[in-house]
C-alpha cells in the first residue's frame, strides 16, 4: 500500500488500494484533528481600558446612562464587566478622546488608560479541555503578569493586559502549554 | 460513487418506528443515487435502558465509592452504539437493504489514546468502501476507534470520542470518503434562533457559518458539535443538520466566505450555573496575585468548568456548572493559604457568607496563630448564563445598552457580563431564563430570521 500524506484543507483525491475501485479517498493516513490543547498565542494592540466607579444610585440605572451615552457617541465597547460601584470596559485607542468627552459630559469619576493590549490563546474547543481556562490563567498570573479583564470563546481565551506586558504574557503561555505540546 | 454520510442521534434510533423513519432517509438517498452510509448513536436518551448514561450508570450502581477506571468506562460506553447499529442494520435488512454494521476500528477510525475524550489521528477507511462496493448499506457505530500504541502491545484499544462524539464520526468518514455531504439527524429541523423551549416558533436557519455553530454550542445549546463542524470545514464537507421526522429542509453550515455579514444568528443560553465572587480586598496586590494563582491551579487542577470569569483589583469571579459546585465546595471552603515574606499571612478560604463547620473547625485550629485573614465567596446558586450570538454586528455601537435596557425595563437584575468577538453574554438568575431568551429574541428581531 502507498501511504500518500495530504494536508488539511487539500482535496486532492488519490487511489485507494483496491483494485477495479471506483471510489477516490482521501489519504490512507490523515490527521483528522487539530490537536487539543493551545495551538497558537496572538496578540493584538491598541486599546484603552475606561474604569468608571462611584456611580451611584441606583446602580443599574447609572450603569445604562453611561452606555447610552457611549452609544450616542459612536464608541464601540468590548469586555464590559460590572464593578461593584461601577463598570469597566475596553474600546479602541482611536476613540479615547471621544470617550474623554462623553465621560466629562457625564461629570462621572473614571480613569481612562490606553496602552492595553488582547492576548488571544487559541485552544481548539476548549471547554472541552476541563480546567484549561483555569490553567492558562493561573499560568498568566504566576508568570506575572496583571491580567485586567480575561473573556472566552469556542476556540480562544482573551486576556486583557497592559501593552508593555503582552509579550511576555504570550511567551508565559507558550512555555506553560505549547512546548509540553511539542515534548509529546 | 456519490457518498452520503447520514449520521442518526439517539431519538432517531430510540424505537422501531424512529429506526423505520431513519432507514427510510437512507433508502430514499440511495434511491436517489447515493451510496449512503450510516453513523449511529446510543439508543435513547439518558434513562432509556442503553443509552450511554444507563451504561456508565450501570458502572456506578456496584459501588458508587469506586471510580470506574476510564479504559472499562469505555468498553462500557462502546457497547451503546455496537446494540444500535447492529439492530439498525438488521432494521435496514428487513427492508429489503443489504447493510453490515461496523465497530469504530472496524471501520478504520484510529484515535490517540486518551480514553474517554479521544482525537482521531487517521481513518482508514478500507472495510467501508469494500462493504459499499459490495452494495451494502454500511452502519458505523459513532463515538468510538481504537488506539494502536505502535510500540508492539498486543490488539487495539478501544477509545470514545467524548461530547459530541457521534457527530465527529459523522464528519471524520465523510471526509475520508470524499462524500458529497454530511447530513445529521436529530428531532428538531435544524439550528434554530434559540431552544424551542424557551421560544416556541423560534425559526430554523438555512444556513449558519462553522464558527457560528461552534460558538452557539459553546455557550449552552446542543446542536452540532464543534468538533465535527471543524472537520467538515477543515475538508470543505458540506455539512447539514436535519430532522429525521420532518421534511424541513435543515440547516447548511457553510464557511463565512459562503455566508459572509453582519448579523444576530441567535440567543442560547446555559444554566444551572453557580456564581462565586471571591473578595481579596484584604490582601495587598502581590497577596492578591498568589492568592489569585493557587484559586486557579486548583480549578484548572480539578478540570473545573468555568464560565464568566472576571478580575479586578478587589477580587475575582466566575460561574461553574451546578453539578461541579459540591466537589468545588468542597477543595476550597477551609482551604488555607500560607503565604510567607514579609507579613506572613495565612488566607482561610470560606465559601459563602455564613462559615461553614468546617471553616470554623479550621479558624479555631489556626487560632494560635496570628495574621489570619478570610477569603469570602459570595455565593449566587441558581443563575443561568444567556447569550446573544453574532458575529461583527455585537461590535456595534449601542448594543450593550439595547441588551441592557432590554433587561432592566424587565427588571431583570444581571450579575455579570461577558462578551467577545461573537457573543455577549449576561449572567442573570436561573427563574428568568426562558423570559430572558424571549426578551432579547425579540429585541433583536430574531422571529422574523429565516
Amino acid at each position: 500500500m502507498v501511504e500518500v500524506s495530504l494536508k488539511v484543507g487539500q482535496r486532492r483525491p488519490i487511489p485507494i488500494p483496491f483494485p477495479n475501485s471506483q471510489i477516490q479517498t482521501m489519504t490512507p493516513q490523515t490527521e483528522f484533528e487539530k490537536r487539543r490543547g493551545v495551538s497558537r498565542v496572538e496578540v493584538r494592540s491598541g486599546f484603552a481600558q475606561a474604569h468608571l466607579s462611584n456611580l451611584g444610585v441606583p446602580l443599574a440605572g447609572k450603569r445604562l446612562e453611561v452606555l447610552e451615552q457611549v452609544a450616542k457617541g459612536g464608541i464601540s465597547i468590548d469586555f464590559l464587566k460590572m464593578t461593584p460601584m461601577g463598570l469597566s470596559f475596553l474600546i479602541k485607542a482611536a476613540e479615547v478622546d471621544a470617550l474623554h468627552a462623553v465621560l466629562k459630559a457625564l461629570n462621572l469619576e473614571y480613569s481612562l488608560r490606553d496602552g492595553r493590549s488582547v492576548v488571544l490563546v487559541h485552544a481548539v474547543n476548549i471547554r472541552d479541555e476541563e480546567g484549561l481556562i483555569a490553567g492558562i490563567l493561573k499560568a498568566a498570573i504566576s508568570g506575572g503578569t496583571t491580567v485586567h479583564h480575561i473573556s472566552d470563546m469556542h476556540d480562544r481565551v482573551l486576556m486583557v493586559v497592559e501593552s508593555s506586558e503582552a509579550e511576555k504574557l504570550a511567551d508565559t503561555v507558550k512555555a506553560a502549554f505549547m512546548e509540553a505540546v511539542r515534548a509529546n | 460513487m456519490r457518498i452520503k454520510v447520514m449520521k442518526f442521534g439517539g431519538t432517531s434510533v430510540a424505537t422501531h418506528e424512529a429506526r423505520i423513519a431513519s432507514a427510510m432517509r437512507l433508502i430514499s438517498a440511495k434511491e436517489q443515487g447515493f451510496s449512503p452510509v450510516a453513523v449511529v448513536s446510543a439508543i435513547g436518551r439518558k434513562g432509556q435502558p442503553y443509552a450511554t448514561d444507563t451504561l456508565m450508570q450501570m458502572l456506578r450502581d456496584i459501588d458508587p465509592s469506586v471510580t470506574p477506571e476510564p479504559r472499562e468506562l469505555d468498553l462500557m460506553m462502546a457497547c451503546g452504539e455496537i446494540l444500535s447499529s447492529v439492530i439498525f442494520a438488521h432494521t435496514l435488512k428487513t427492508l429489503g437493504h443489504s447493510s453490515q454494521s461496523f465497530r469504530g476500528g472496524q471501520a478504520g477510525i484510529r484515535t490517540d489514546g486518551v480514553y474517554g475524550n479521544a482525537r482521531i489521528v487517521s481513518i482508514l477507511p478500507r472495510s467501508i468502501i469494500q462493504s459499499l462496493e459490495e452494495g451494502h448499506i454500511p452502519v458505523i457505530c459513532g463515538f468510538q476507534g481504537v488506539y494502536v500504541s505502535g510500540d508492539g502491545s498486543p490488539g487495539a484499544e478501544l477509545t470514545t470520542l467524548g461530547r459530541g462524539g457521534s457527530d465527529t464520526t459523522a464528519s471524520a468518514i465523510g471526509a475520508a470518503l470524499h462524500a458529497e455531504a454530511v447530513e445529521i439527524y436529530t428531532d428538531v429541523d435544524g439550528v434554530k434562533t434559540a431552544d424551542p423551549d424557551s421560544v416556541k416558533n423560534a425559526p430554523t436557519l438555512r444556513k449558519v457559518t462553522y464558527d457560528e455553530v461552534a460558538e452557539i454550542a459553546h455557550l449552552g445549546a446542543k446542536v452540532v458539535h464543534p468538533r465535527a463542524a471543524e472537520i467538515a470545514m477543515q475538508y470543505g464537507i458540506p455539512l447539514w443538520v436535519k430532522n429525521t421526522f420532518s421534511d424541513d429542509e435543515g440547516t447548511e453550515i457553510v464557511t463565512r466566505e459562503v455566508f459572509p455579514g453582519r448579523r444576530v444568528t441567535g440567543v442560547t443560553h446555559t444554566g444551572k450555573l453557580v456564581y462565586l465572587q471571591f473578595d481579596l480586598s484584604s490582601a495587598p496586590d502581590n497577596e492578591r496575585t498568589l492568592l489569585e494563582a493557587k484559586l486557579y491551579e486548583v480549578m484548572a487542577e480539578f478540570g473545573v468548568n468555568l464560565f464568566m470569569l472576571n478580575l479586578s483589583p478587589m477580587g475575582t469571579g466566575f460561574a461553574v456548572p451546578r453539578s461541579q459546585f459540591p466537589m468545588l465546595r468542597d477543595v476550597l471552603d477551609g482551604l488555607t493559604v500560607p503565604i510567607g515574606g514579609a507579613t506572613s499571612n495565612i488566607y482561610l478560604f470560606q465559601i459563602g457568607l455564613k462559615a461553614s463547620r468546617k471553616v470554623e473547625a479550621q479558624s479555631e485550629l489556626l487560632q494560635p496563630l496570628e495574621n489570619i485573614k478570610r477569603v469570602i465567596a459570595e455565593l449566587t446558586e441558581g443563575c443561568s448564563m444567556v447569550s446573544v450570538i453574532g458575529h461583527e454586528y455585537l461590535q456595534q455601537a449601542g448594543v450593550f445598552h439595547r441588551v441592557l435596557k432590554t433587561l432592566d425595563e424587565a427588571q431583570v437584575p444581571v450579575l455579570q457580563t461577558s462578551d467577545s468577538d461573537f457573543s455577549l453574554s449576561c449572567l442573570v438568575p436561573e427563574a428568568d431564563t426562558n423570559r430572558v431568551v424571549r426578551l432579547l429574541h425579540d429585541g433583536f428581531g430574531l422571529a422574523e430570521m429565516v
